[in-house]
């Protein structure tokens, strides 16, 4: 078997569209189920080193002999442009094994149950904080990363890493709304758009406490961060209205979307353009009165065993080629200003993925707010309980 | 001599073997099971109750102190809010339960009577679907119930109409439950059905009873063991299920089960979590203690 091949088997459900959501969890692991099942029946003949220990979803686990050369790469499903490992390994001669998560609730479950033997793994930004504070994150050698001057200076100073102590971004993307043109019967600019007679009971949001809270803070003009009750409550009164025209509290809305199942949706933006390939009549939209900003980040896991590997391989994605060609493959948008000029201009040139200086001061960072989180979770659970 | 010397030991040990006390080697037979129940049961719910009087964080998950216990956290999982979702899923859990008899009884029946050499065949297909994770036969319900799904497109080439919405619905919910506890309701329904004498029903007649009549007066009282069990199988995992409304339910469906589980995940609260997974297996264990002394024990 060859290199590449072995990476491609990570893709190996996709079977319905060359894309598949970041965040659907359910289903990978539903389909991970079955594969054990069929393993479980099948020969057991193959190398026993390469899969069960893992237990991750698509987990093709590959034999680890030598200790040097290796690097145990453990990323979001379908995130990755199929030459990027390939051409690391030629250029650097470490192995790379590639393993597949969906959710970043999986990665954290699984890094605190301690040694997994990762060396490079890619939680978006909250959790990076979260993992940081819970002692899992190894702070980066810098003088290792030489390329990172490469990174556009927003995210040097970013809200939940500044100076890139921990992280260095992978891709980033919004947060916003995803829509069906044909169908909504108007157009769509804001969070107000849930308000449309065609989307009543055909319109979801997202299952994530934060995401929810930022729609509902941003559409009543607060900071998406704040801690202020009485904005809050506004907030949480604001999401148990909404909660009544909206068909599901998801972050599984990508089929749905594609089928008009779901009519719109709070959808992050990358999902959305990967719905277009299939259904042209899916729009994405940053709403004008604000949206967070997301960045999935490269990090290392506490106990890595092959920590400078895993720094040499941020170095070669801070790369501008290596950037612009990752980009050019998953579509969102890239944190490597130096890599600009080789991403194609259909990406660069789109405002979606590359808005202007204007909507850019709206889309903040989620900020970490370490226990005070508490606040948002005790109402998230009202509102999902109402 | 070399020969004879170990004799006199192994007769020994044979006897000490015989006269071993009843009640040692009925203790023994005990010991694995005791084992088990004691890592995978009494000590993981020994945990969910430690974490039911934690305090919660959002960095470390519980907090647990033996001088500072939470009781709060039941209080807060008794709220009112909470009240709808447990009524909700008690009813699915319940018009589950019947479904599932009233699809099961004829089926489990018919086996039963008129299954003939190939009863064990019929009950193997009655099993298959457990060869597919739970999850994968949600998302097919997923798949025959969407909008452009195979309900509709079949509805559509006769004629009804191809625009139904099922999923996301109380319904569909339903549905879901109901094919994925039904064959908990067909074994033991068949089990039972298969150990009552047949002659009951025909002296039944001869005693001038009808159809309805012997199936009231004799079928179901003599098969009641299966449909207790059957029940009891169905019902429990019923009301605490939380895939099958998180796959197929909408915003409006939203069980206790999934209450549950959100506590672990997005609202990060687990010791309101494992309060509530207390209060409801309690609620369980009570609701099983007053059916089986209503119907009779030995209905079992």
């Amino acid at each position: 078997m060859s290199e590449p091949d072995r990476v491609s088997l990570a893709f190996i459900w996709d079977t319905e569209s060359p894309h598949f959501s970041r965040r659907t969890f359910m289903r990978t692991m539903a389909f991970a189920g079955a594969a054990g099942f069929m393993a479980a029946c099948g020969s057991s003949g193959s190398n026993g080193a390469s899969s069960s220990s893992s237990g991750s979803s698509t987990s093709f686990r590959l034999p680890n002999k030598t200790e040097a050369k290796v690097l145990n790469f453990y990323n979001w499903t379908d995130y990755i442009a199929d030459d990027t490992i390939p051409n690391f390994q030629t250029e650097t001669g470490i192995k790379v094994t590639y393993d597949n998560y969906n959710s970043n609730d999986e990665l954290f479950a699984k890094m605190r149950t301690g040694n997994t033997g990762y060396d490079l793994i890619v939680p978006t930004d909250a959790f990076v904080v979260k993992m940081k504070h819970a002692n899992l994150l190894q702070p980066l050698d810098l003088s290792l990363i030489t390329n990172i001057d490469n990174l556009d200076p927003r995210f040097r100073h970013a809200d939940y890493d500044p100076g890139n102590l921990y992280s260095i971004p992978w891709q980033w993307g919004t947060t916003g709304i995803g829509f069906d043109q044909t169908k909504v019967g108007g157009t769509v600019t804001d969070w107000d758009a849930f308000n449309l007679p065609a989307v009543n009971g055909k319109s979801s949001f997202l299952d994530e406490a934060r995401d929810a809270f930022a729609m509902a803070l941003f559409a009543l003009g607060h900071d998406p961060n704040t801690l202020d009750s009485g904005q809050l409550d506004d907030a949480q009164n604001y999401l148990i209205d909404l909660k009544k025209k909206v068909k599901s509290i998801t972050s599984d809305y990508q089929d749905p979307l594609k089928s008009g199942e779901l009519l719109l949706a709070q959808a992050y933006s990358g999902d959305v353009f990967q719905i277009q390939t299939d259904n042209k009549n899916v729009q994405y939209v940053i709403p004008k009165s604000g949206a967070f900003s997301w960045v999935d980040n490269m990090a290392i896991p506490m106990g890595a065993p092959h920590p400078r590997n895993a720094e040499l391989f941020m170095n070669y994605i801070l790369e501008p080629k290596v950037g612009a060609a990752l980009t050019n493959f998953v579509q969102y948008g890239s944190p490597n200003k130096a890599a600009e000029p080789y991403i194609d201009k259909s990406i660069t040139g789109n405002p979606l993925i590359y808005p202007p200086a204007d909507v850019l001061a709206k889309l903040p960072f989620q900020k970490d707010l370490g226990e005070d989180e508490i606040a948002y979770d005790d109402r998230w659970d009202k509102v999902k309980s109402a | 001599m070399s020969v004879a010397a170990p004799d006199p030991p192994v007769r020994e040990a044979r006897t000490r073997r015989r006269n071993m006390p009843e009640w040692l080697k009925g203790n023994l037979l005990l010991l694995p099971t005791s084992v088990w129940f004691a890592f995978l049961l009494v000590i993981p719910t020994a945990i969910i109750v430690a974490y039911s009087l934690g305090k919660r964080g959002i960095i470390e998950p519980v907090h647990f102190s033996w001088g500072h216990l939470i009781w709060s956290n039941y209080s807060d999982a008794l709220n009112t809010i909470y009240l709808p979702i447990f009524i909700r899923s008690v009813e699915y859990a319940a018009i589950s339960t019947l479904l599932c008899a009233l699809l099961g009884f004829p089926l489990a029946y018919w086996i039963a009577r008129f299954g003939g050499r190939l009863r064990n065949v019929y009950l193997v297909l009655v099993i298959i679907p457990f060869l597919t994770s739970y999850l994968i036969r949600m998302y097919a319900w997923q798949f025959i119930l969407q909008r452009n799904g195979l309900l509709n497109r079949v509805l559509g080439h006769i004629g009804l109409g191809s625009n139904h919405e099922f999923l996301n619905h109380s319904s569909a919910v339903i549905i879901g439950l109901t094919y994925g506890f039904l064959p908990f309701m067909i074994l033991p329904l068949y089990a039972s059905i298969e150990r009552m004498d047949k002659s009951l029903v025909e002296a039944s007649y001869d005693l001038g009873h009808g159809k309805i009549s012997t199936f009231f007066r004799v079928i179901l009282p003599s098969t009641s063991p299966g449909l207790v069990a059957g029940v009891l199988l169905v019902f429990i995992p019923a009301i605490g299920d939380f895939v099958t409304p998180e796959l197929l339910g909408g915003v409006r469906t939203q069980m206790i089960g999934t209450t549950i589980a959100d506590q672990f995940g997005g609202t990060q609260n687990w010791p309101l979590g494992a309060s509530m997974s207390i209060l409801l297996t309690m609620f369980i264990l009570v609701g099983v203690f007053l059916y089986l002394w209503r119907v009779g024990e030995e209905a079992l």
